[in-house]
Parts: C-alpha cells; structure tokens; sequence
C-alpha cells in the first residue's frame, strides 16, 4: 500500500465542489509527473524462457497500466514516456542521439494509451524494431534529455519523478566518460527536486545495483524503504495494478477555531476521510465538432425582455396560503447563528453514543500548529485524556458563515501502526454528526413472538459458517467501476468494456455450500411446511374498474377551486388532476411538484379575490 | 399514500385560565403561546393535517350542539381544514380571555361532535383531540364512561396540556422526565384546588382507559410543550414502510419490513425567484443557452448537444442513450447478506450514507418474526453483524452495509447503516502527535485538562445514583427550522419590518447548560495559564499572479483597501450633489473648499448611489463622474475607492458574489463604453505606491475581460 500511494500520488487540482478551503491561504501546490525512462537495448527484447514476455514487453504493460490508472485516479498529472539505447533519435530539439522521447511531459490521454497498445506483445517489438531500432546506449545524455523535459514544462510541479527501467545492470562497457557523464547529470536532476528510481528487471546472473545504479538513483527517504531497492518485483507488481478511483490530496476541508470557552481557543483542521465517491461530472459538448459547450443562465423579465439582475429579483415562499417575499441576503441571514468554528459543550461517557444516531459520514480533526501555537500540546492533552477516559467531547459545530449550527460527538482515536510500522490509524477525533430531534422518526415497532434457544442456537450454526473479516477497502462500487470501463472502452476503440466483478453480489453458491443442510435444518425450525417467504402477502384489494374511472377527466368549476382554496384541501387532489386544473386556468407550470402545482393554483384564487 | 391526520386544538380560555400569582404568566397566555408554537409549525411545516379550533370560556356560544342552555359558552372557531396563514392571524389578534368558564368534558364532547361530523365519509389515519386547560370548572362526571367509550370507539386519542405536572411527586421537584430545564409553574404554596383536583382524577381516569399504563405519558405541562414541541410527534408522518426479503444464501429467506429511523430532516421547501417590484413569479423568465467556447461565443441548440465525460486529456462523447445501455444494471430491490463479521470490525469503518433502517419482521407473519428473531438473537450473542448488499429498488445503485441486532425491551429488530466502499476512502496519514516531543502535554498540563473534563460531564449521578443526561441532543428541535418558522411567520405578519433577532430560548437550548458552565470556571482558567496558545500572526505572503488573476473574487478581496463612505452631511454646502455631481466636484476641487481627499470620497460616494439604480441615464452620470476624476487626475484613486467599495460589500456579506458580478458588469460597461483602456502613465504621480497600483490595474484588466466574457 506504501508504495502505491507513493507512486500514484497526485495532486489533484479540483477541489470537490462542497470542499471549500475557508483557510483562504490554500495554494495550489503544482502537479505531479512522471517520467519513464526505457532501456531500448537488444538485451531487453530477449524473451524469457517459457514463453516469459521479454523485459520490454512487462515494461510496456506496465506503463500502460499506469497510465491508465493515472487517466482516472489523477487525469491531471503529467508522464512522459522515453526510450533511450534506440537507433533513431527522436527529441525536442534533437540535440540528443540514441535518445527517443515516444511521449513528451504531458497530462495522459485515450491516444497515449493507443500509442503504448502498439509496443505491446510480438508485434510491439517489431514495431518498436522499426521505429526506433536499438543501438548505442548513454545513459548521461539520457538523463539530460529528461531533465529538458523538465525544464520545459511551464506549469509548477509538486513531485518529480524518473523511473529507469532496465535489465542491465552495466550500461557503458567500461567507458569511465560515458559513467561519470551520466552521474553529473543523475547528480543535477536530484538537484532540481527530480527523485530518480530503478525498475530493475530480470537479469540471468541477477542484477547488481552496486556496479553502477547505487550512484544514479535517489536515495531511500528513510530506512523501512531500503529494502525496496533490492526487491523489483513488487514494485513492479504494485504498478501494474489497476487502480480506478479517483485520488485526491489530503487537504483540510477547512480551518476552525475549537473554543473551550473562556478565551480558550485552539486551531484544527477537518479531514474528510471517507466521503461517497460519485461518477465525474458529464461534460457538454457540441453533437458535430464534439467541442464542450459551456451554458449561461440569464434571468430577464417576462413583460419587458430587460435583462434581470440579481437585485431586480427576491426569493419567495408560499405557506398557508400566503407569499412571504425575502431579500436573497435575508434568506442567508436566516441561517446564521454564530461564527464558523467547533464550541465545547461538555463530555459524555462513549456509551452515550448511540450507533444508530447516524446521519452524515464522519469528519476528522487535526490540530493546526501554523494558526495558533500550542494548539497540538492542548489537542494531544484533549485526546489522551478522553481516550484514557473513554468519553467524546460534545460540541456545537458550525463549518462555514451562514450555516446553522450541528452538534457533533468528538470522539478520541489515537495513533496506531501496523505490522510494518505504517500508520494504521492517524491520531485525531473523528467528528460524529448527532440528530437534531427532527431528525429522528417515529417508527412503530413491530412486536412478535420472538426465537427459541433451539432456532437461535441453528442461526449461530450458520452464522459461524459464513463469517468472514470485514475490511472497509474490500468492496469496490460496482456502479463506478463499470462507468470507468466504459469510458476506457469508448476512449480506447475496445470493442467491449473489461468485464468487472461485482463484489457486492452473494456468493450464493459458495454460501450453499458452506451450509450444506444447515439452511433447511433453520427452515424446519422456524417456518410451517405450507409457509412460503418468499409469497408477496395477499394484494390489496382492487376497486372494481378503477382504472377506467381515474381515466375520465373531471374538470375543475371556478367554484370547486374556490372551495377547495378555502379549505386547504387542494392537497387531497392527485397529480394529474392538479395538473388539469392548471392548464384549464391557464396557469404555467414549470413545477411537477405537487406543492407547486397547489401554490400555483391557490395564488390564482387569491387574486381571483382580490379582483 | 398516509392519510393524513386531523386534530381538533380546544383550550380554555375561561376567566381561571387569566389568573396568575405575582411574577408568573397566567396560563391563557401560556397555552396561546402552546397553540402558536403548534400551528406555526403545522403550516410550515406543510403537514397535511387538518386542524380544529375549539374555544370553551368564550362569552358568547357557537357550537353544533347548543340547546336548551347545554353546551353554553363552547365556540368552534373553526372547523377541520390545513392549518394556514389566516389561522395563525387569527389566534396572533383574536384569541383573547373570555369571562365565562364551561365544562371542560362538554367541550370534548363539542370537539367529538366536530370530528364525527367533519370526518364523516373520509378517511384519517389519526383523529386527536388536544384539550389546554387548567381544569378549574366545576364538571359533571356522570357521563364520563359514555364519553370513554365513544372515544374508543371513534378511535379518537387524547392529549392533556395543564399549568401542572400530573404527579404531586413531579409536582415537588419540577416535574417531567424530560430533558433539559424544565421548571414547570406550580402555584406556590396553594396546590390544586378542588375542582382542579377532581378534574385530575377524571383525566386520569380517562387516559388510563384509553391508553392502558401508557396514558399518563401523553398529559403534558405547558412549559414541557414549550420547550420542546418533538412533544407533539405523534401527530407527525410516519415513515414509509419499505417491504423486501432478506436473504442468506439461495434457499433461506426472510421477510422484512424497513422504515427510514434516523435520517437528515431537511428544509422542505425551496425559495422562488420573483421580481423584486411587482412580487411576482412569473415575471422573471430564465434561460439557459448553450454557446461554444469560441470568440464569438457561437450559441448551440440544447438537442444539437451530447454529453462526454474526460478521460485524462481527452473528452470522450458518451451519449446519455449509451450510458444508459451501458450502465451498471441492478436487479431490483434487495437484502442479501454476504456474510456475518466481529461488530468491532465493523465500528471501525467509517459509516456511510445519510440514514439509519430498522429492519423488522413483516408485519402479522410470526414465521418471520420467529426467524428474523433468531438471526438478531444469534448474532447478539455472538457479538456479529450482518455484511448485506442492500438496494431500495430498481434504479438504485447498490451500496454494501451492516446490519446490527438490536434488542430493546419491547422490541427486536435490526439497524442497518451504509458502509464504504473502497472508491469513498482517502487514506490521509497525519504525523505523529503523542509521541511528538514537541506537543508532549506535561504531566500538570495533562492533570489540568483532566479536571477541565471532570468539571465538564454532561452525564450526572442523581440522587437515585442513576446517571442522568443533562443535554440530549436529540431532544433539542433543529434550530434551523425554529429560526426559519420565526422569520417566515414575522414576514408574513409585518410585510415590511426588519427580520427579527433570534429567540432567546432558541440561543439558551445551543448554549452549554449554566450549570456546567459555572463549574468550569476554575478548571478553564487553570488550563488557560498552563497552556501558552498563541495566534500566529501570518507575515504578509508575497502575492503571486494566480491570486491577482484568479478569479474575480480574489482580485477583489486582494485590493480591499479600507473604504469610508462617509455619511452625507445635508448641512453643508460643500459637497458632491446628485443632480449635477460632475460639476459639482469639479467646483470643489477649484475652491478646494473641501480637502481634495474628501471630494473624491464624495464623489465615489455618488458614484455608488448612481450604480445603485439601473438605469441607462444613470450608467451616463456615473461614466460622466469616472471621466472627472479621470480628468482631475485622481482616476487612480476613484478606481481604488471603487474597488474598495466592492471589497466591503464582499466583507460585510459573503454571499453578495452575485451582486459583485453586476457591479462587475456595471464597470466594464462603464470601461467599454466611454473610457479607453487605463495607460500605465496615469498610474505614476498617485498617492499608491507603483506597485500596488500595477496590482489593481491587472486585476481589473483581467477583471475586464472575464466580466465581459460572463454576461455580455
């Protein structure tokens, strides 16, 4: 998982739209890239022995994968695909022999991945034979080539990053220039933020790092990754898997004080650790030229045509027979109550939290050092306190101006790792969202007989034989997951989408087996033989030819409408009836609401009166 | 489709009601104050209920059943309809004391009639009567089995609102088993007099047999009614019943019924856009057109547009029609479980979604209550949760959650949440807090925070030695719709006041209890001298193009130079005037009558009058006012004053981006039509420094242009 994220890291520019910074000293912090770096030699097309794909051809799949990945987790990043050791020289300013930049720093599109499709397999090598050749290898002019890539690209960049992908762990033939040249300028890229990285791949005789490599590439970051550098095929595994989810970069959704009161602030951020991933946004586009279409929305008067600004027009709402008119600020104000910021109420024993009080994803707190000092030694106190404790701070919350206030549970998580010392779960309290009482319904209980120690006992039987350990990673959106695979399949000429497998659907065969007799065992126990569970109950009964009835059309006396204005029973009327009404008064309905069509036609009366 | 409901309000307004100890409300006004609180939440609330209002105590007599002096002094004011506008007008001005006192039995016995006979022939899920009174009246109990049993009968439930708690015992302490302070108004020393306590007996009697031992519970105080109005829930919708199967592999299933528990109550309804004059929807028409991103901005017919969606640099068109085809299908509504794990493993993971299910057995099928009873039994003590896939219906995507087992006292059923999928986690890592030498608390600061917590529990031990929680949040109303209703109704009321200021009881209910509050003054102030918090004074940040050409709300909060506006002295002779301010500032500048400062802010001061109305002559003076200052030289800073004006606006009302935008729109109206572009040269010889000024000058280029491309 380490490395994954390593990898993929991205920066994604867009914000979710409901994610506003309010810190307001966000910036944007640039955009990550990667460059491939491909030995070309004849030593890389060499199949293995079974049949193995060559080096090239797992190189290739590889960088596809990638690249495919990144389309969708961070369709904003740059990557660069360059082959060096090649016959034919391809570059900028073709100031670089043996050098073949296949794909310039750019953010990945369908084409690229086209392009990459044409290297792959037995094909892929002739093609690559033909278009590039192999041939003499610097890797030093390489480097420099790459670092051109670099220097080129305008926009700021936030994580550099060279992979050189190779199965020779020798490059020059003993030219000592040719060594050194390609030291200096892996020396000046590191200079320049650039994180140069080894692929390593398959060499008869193994592969040894120390010959040359060890002077070229980064070194770790620190020490668990040391061992990395030794084991290529995981990273190359991790590469190749396919990741489609969109990343994003762990950013505070916003700054708040957290008052304890009496003057007693502290600063925190709010993380939004999970929130429901939805497909991207379509994107309109013209049906000839498939250019994007942008849209404009342009108020203007009914009568005159003028166009509408936004102070020639007020918000209104219809209660109780009744337009009640507001300034479009008014109706902001409204919903302020007190400055954006977290306020302590109190604390609660953790049994307080009732599990099913749920109405809104969790949020995450961390102190914010850079806007109050001290804040973390308080926020560390805080969370040793009442994790120590076993209580959740309750506080009032109110995350931006001009939004009413929420109470939340803070409740208490400390720091915890995993085997391999990686965070497992970040210190901090997560904020827990509590209903309001409107928030609660009235629900009435169904009471029956409950179960016997014998029928509990057979259900424990088959709840033993289906458990399984839970992961909250381990279920993947089937809905998105399809959309993805169809765009790629629509991007990239697939004649069909990849298959995907839906994670969310039984196992109904596997479970049937795992309980063998036990189902029908249950069944026994519980249900009469005549018993189906599965027979919808009895329908209700049909009103006889109510269907043709409901077909007739009534229309609506000027008087009826009155009546029914003046005794608010509008709303017993259907849909469709309410609808009639409308057209047969004339009245234009953009609603299909069933309250709108009611205030529609309750204003018409009331200005029926006043006439 | 739930029928509504239909509930008849009778309250006493009988001379007893008016009186009142020294210092305490008499409880005609509390009881008024019941009503409103109710009937303003029923109208805008939009509850479809159909509400009564019958008087007793009134002077004069309208009922359907007065005859012969029976019944005297009972006025139905108005019979069953939706509870609207005019209703909430009416008890506001003419709920007023009457001089009478009635029979408080006579009057339920009105309000059943009223019932019976407005209901006749239609269907109600529930038929309530809801009696405010403080039971001082002389009654006649002989009919009180009749009237039981046509209660009963009709279906018909009861509620009680009285100045005093039921129990003498609740009586002594306050009364209630409700949340929060809830001090009910007992007469001092007095206690009940001996109508008042013979009257309580019949209530009692009456809401035993109705409801068995739960009857008592439905007799409530006026201040309890005040203080949280979830009292009066029974009469709210109940949720929709959502029938599906529960299924654990392909042969065992169960049948179930789900109901919405715990979900997000929002505002129902939306605000309409009207014309600001004439009040009216229908005078604002909008339109939405469609134009390439091209010079010319070429418009584009809405059918001659297909949608795509981005994949990496590139737009794939991907036709609705294909998208549909081509979609994830689900096959119908479900319940499945995948599979039973630890419920420990399951806390762990966020929750998802917005809404909590209680999943019951269907209803009257024993076989699957026995069934369903089995699996939350088993998997209680086996301390597991089901993993099911679970889709409300056909067009549903799917989600995977857990289903909890839940037993409670009178019931069993289980809680089913939403749980994430791989797709809705980021997985942040955080550096190191506890460990930190850095943020290490000190063991006085940690034993400092410890009492802070101490002082600070919101569980307390009663006398009892049972923990009692002093501040359930789920009892508190969502202060939003309290607010909201309060704005609404005084709008409504006074067409043309200013919105009122929160209630005061709504502020306390968000306020942490004063108890707390007291005890921990000490604590706090101990934790304020042991940890140093300082604010960190930001160094100003050098200012990057991106922040100046953004957008237009960063260039505009980028140039918030302090702007007054000063008043407008009527007084003085010198000054800016609005009928020919171009020469008017130009006379003041030659006189230097005023500092030639004050004249620019005068003339600025007009400048944003003019802006105010939308009218093309205006738009010329206003041109006509920047061409002064343009020529006197001081442009430079009439642009700064202008902008500053913007910026304030955006300071004082962050919503106001859209009125940002016409006054955008306003100045490159303005630029376009009677000025050429501002030449560098003009900047030099300002008050500004050259950089700042650069600074302002891009940004309203780029300001130019972008106002442009939006709305011209």
């Amino acid at each position: 998982m380490a490395e994954r994220r390593e990898y993929y890291q991205n920066e994604d520019d867009e914000v979710e739209e409901d994610e506003e910074d309010s810190g307001g000293d966000y910036k944007i912090s640039g955009r990550d890239s990667l460059v491939f770096l491909v030995d070309a030699s004849k030593e890389m097309f060499i199949k293995g022995e079974d049949g193995e794909p060559s080096n090239f051809d797992m190189t290739m799949q590889c960088v596809r994968s990638v690249y495919t990945s990144k389309i969708i987790s961070s369709d904003k990043d740059l990557v660069a695909l360059v082959f060096y050791g090649t016959e034919q020289s391809k570059n900028p300013r073709n100031s670089f022999k043996h050098v073949y930049v296949y794909h310039d720093l750019d953010s990945p599109g369908s084409q690229c991945i086209l392009d990459i499709d044409k290297l792959l397999g037995e094909k892929g090598a002739q093609f690559a034979e033909k278009t590039m050749g192999s041939g003499e290898t610097s890797l030093g002019d390489a480097l420099w080539c790459c670092s051109n890539l670099y220097s080129d690209i305008k926009l700021r960049l936030s994580h550099k990053r060279l992979m050189i992908f190779t199965c020779r762990d020798e490059h020059h033939g003993g030219d000592g220039a040719k060594d050194r040249q390609a030291r200096t300028k892996a020396a000046d890229l590191k200079e320049t933020g650039v994180v140069i990285d080894l692929m390593h791949l398959t060499k008869p005789g193994g592969f040894d790092v120390s010959l040359f490599f060890c002077d070229i590439v980064s070194p770790p970051e620190d020490e668990s990754e040391l061992g990395l550098q030794i084991e290529p095929c995981r990273k190359l595994e991790d590469l190749q898997k396919r990741v489609r989810a969109k990343e994003l970069k762990k950013r505070s959704q916003s700054r708040l004080t957290f008052s304890l009161g009496e003057g007693v602030n502290l600063a925190v951020g709010v993380y939004v650790l999970a929130r429901t991933a939805t497909k991207p946004s379509a994107v309109k586009l013209h049906r000839d030229t498939n250019e994007p279409v942008r849209t404009k929305t342009r108020y203007f008067h009914a009568h005159n045509g003028g166009i509408l600004l936004p102070n020639d027009m007020k918000r209104a709402q219809v209660y109780g027979k009744k337009q009640i008119v507001m300034e479009k600020d008014e109706v902001d104000e409204i919903k302020k109550f007190d400055d954006p910021g977290l306020v302590l109420m109190g604390f609660k024993p953790m049994d307080r939290l009732k599990l099913h009080h749920h109405i809104r994803p969790a949020l995450f707190i961390y102190p914010e050092e850079e806007q109050i000092s001290g804040s973390s030694c308080m926020f560390t106190a805080l969370l040793l306190n009442c994790s120590e404790k076993n209580l959740f701070a309750l506080c009032r919350y109110i995350p931006r101006r001009n939004t009413p206030p929420r109470f939340v549970a803070l409740v208490p998580q400390r720091e915890e790792l995993d085997q391999s010392q990686t965070q497992a779960t970040p210190p901090g309290f997560h904020v827990i969202f509590l209903p309001f009482a409107d928030d609660i319904r009235t629900v009435d209980a169904h009471v029956g007989p409950t179960a016997s120690d014998e029928q509990v006992d057979k259900m424990k039987e088959i709840v033993h034989k289906l458990r399984f350990k839970y992961k909250s990673d381990a279920f993947e959106n089937p809905v998105l997951q399809q959309h993805y695979r169809n765009l790629e399949a629509l991007a990239l000429n697939m004649l069909e989408p990849e298959p995907i497998e839906d994670l969310t659907m039984p196992k109904v065969q596997m479970m049937d087996a795992r309980l063998g007799p036990l189902a029908q065992e249950f069944k026994d126990l519980v249900y009469p033989p005549d018993y189906n569970p599965e027979g919808k109950p009895a329908a209700k009964p049909e009103s006889g030819g109510g269907a043709a009835e409901k077909k007739a059309k009534v229309e609506m006396s000027e008087e009826e409408l009155k009546n029914h204005v003046a005794k608010c029973t509008l709303g017993k009327l259907t849909v469709p009836v309410l609808k009639d009404a409308c057209k047969q008064f004339g009245i234009r309905t953009t609603g299909t609401k069933k309250q709108e069509l009611i205030d529609a036609l309750t204003i018409l009366q009331n200005l029926c009166l006043i006439n | 489709d739930v029928r509504p409901g239909a509930l008849v309000l009778c309250m006493d307004v009988g001379f007893s009601m008016s009186n009142s100890e020294p210092g305490q409300e008499p409880s005609f006004e509390q009881a008024k104050k019941v009503i409103q609180k109710f009937v303003q939440r029923q109208v805008f609330a939009e509850n479809k209920d159909e509400v009564g209002l019958v008087l007793f105590g009134t002077d004069g007599t309208k009922n359907g059943l007065a005859e012969d002096g029976q019944y005297e002094n009972i006025t139905v004011h108005r019979r069953l309809m939706m509870p609207d506008f005019e209703l909430l007008e009416e008890i506001e001005s003419k709920l007023q004391p009457g001089g009478q006192q009635a029979d408080w039995l006579d009057a339920l016995v009105v309000c059943m009639d009223l019932l019976q006979e407005e209901t006749m022939g239609k269907k109600f899920e529930r038929l309530n009567i809801v009696l405010l009174t403080d039971l001082n009246v002389q009654t006649s109990a002989d009919q009180l089995d009749v009237i039981i049993d046509s209660l009963k009968k009709a279906r018909i439930t009861l509620q009680f609102f009285l100045p005093f708690p039921v129990d003498g015992e609740d009586r002594a302490d306050g009364g209630g088993d409700g949340p929060g302070p809830s001090a009910a108004p007992v007469r001092p020393g007095k206690g009940l007099s001996r109508q008042q306590t013979q009257g309580l007996e019949m209530v009692k009697n009456i809401m035993t047999s109705l409801e068995e031992e739960d009857g008592l519970e439905e007799v409530y105080t006026f201040s309890d009614a005040l203080q949280k109005l979830s009292i009066f829930k029974r009469i709210d919708r109940r949720p929709m019943a959502w029938p599906c199967h529960l299924t654990i592999g392909s042969s065992l299933t169960i049948r179930i019924v789900g109901y919405k528990a715990v979900t997000e109550e929002k505002v129902k309804k939306s605000w309409a856009i009207v014309e600001a004059q004439s009040h009216q929807r229908d005078d604002v028409k909008r339109e939405t057109v469609y134009c390439l991103d091209d010079d010319n901005e070429t418009e584009v017919q809405k059918d001659d547009t297909i949608q795509g969606f981005r994949y990496g640099s590139d737009i794939v068109p991907f036709s609705k029609v294909d998208e549909d085809q081509m979609k994830y299908k689900s096959d119908g509504k479900c319940f499945s479980v995948l599979g039973f794990t630890k419920q420990e493993l399951v806390r762990c993971s966020p929750f998802m979604g917005s809404q909590v299910v209680k999943v019951f057995a269907a209803r009257d099928d024993e076989h699957a209550a026995v069934a369903l009873s089995a699996l939350i039994r088993a998997l209680d003590s086996l301390k597991m949760a089901a993993i099911v896939r679970y889709a409300y219906d056909r067009r549903s995507n799917p989600q995977v959650g857990a289903a909890f087992p839940c037993i409670k006292e009178k019931y069993e059923c289980l809680l089913y949440v939403q749980l994430p999928f791989m797709e809705d986690l980021r997985q942040f890592t955080f550096p190191v807090l506890e460990n930190n030498k850095k943020f290490k608390p000190s063991e006085s600061q940690l034993s400092a925070v410890d009492a802070l917590i101490d002082s600070m529990m919101l569980v307390e031990k009663d006398e009892d030695g049972e923990s009692v929680d002093v501040f359930k949040v789920n009892h508190i109303p969502n202060p939003q719709f309290q607010r909201l209703f309060q704005c609404l109704h005084h709008r409504g009321v006074n067409p043309d006041d200013p919105l009122p200021p929160v209630e005061p009881w709504l502020k306390r209910d968000l306020e942490r209890p004063q108890a707390v509050s007291a005890r921990c003054q000490t604590p706090l102030q101990d934790v304020k001298t042991k940890f140093p918090l300082k604010v960190v004074v930001k160094k100003k940040e050098q200012k990057t193009s991106a922040d100046v050409f953004g957008n237009q709300e960063h260039a505009f909060t980028l140039t918030s130079i302090p702007c007054e506006v000063s008043h407008f002295n009527r007084r003085s002779l010198f000054q800016v005037g609005s009928v020919n301010p171009v020469r008017d500032f130009c006379t003041l500048i030659r006189q230097k009558t005023v500092s030639f400062d004050q004249a620019c802010q005068q003339l600025t001061h007009r400048i944003e009058q003019l802006l105010g109305n939308r009218s093309p002559e205006y738009y010329m003076k206003s041109i006509a006012c920047i061409q002064a200052f343009r020529d006197q030289g001081a442009f430079l800073t009439g642009i700064f004053r202008s902008s500053g004006i913007c910026s304030s606006k955006v300071k004082n009302r962050p919503s106001a981006h859209v009125e940002l935008k016409t006054s955008c729109l306003q100045h490159a109206l303005l630029f376009s039509d009677a000025l050429t572009l501002i030449s560098k040269d003009e900047v030099d010889g300002s008050t500004f420094s050259k950089q700042d000024a650069n600074q302002v000058l891009t940004a309203f280029y780029s300001l130019q242009l972008t106002s442009f491309k939006k709305f011209v």
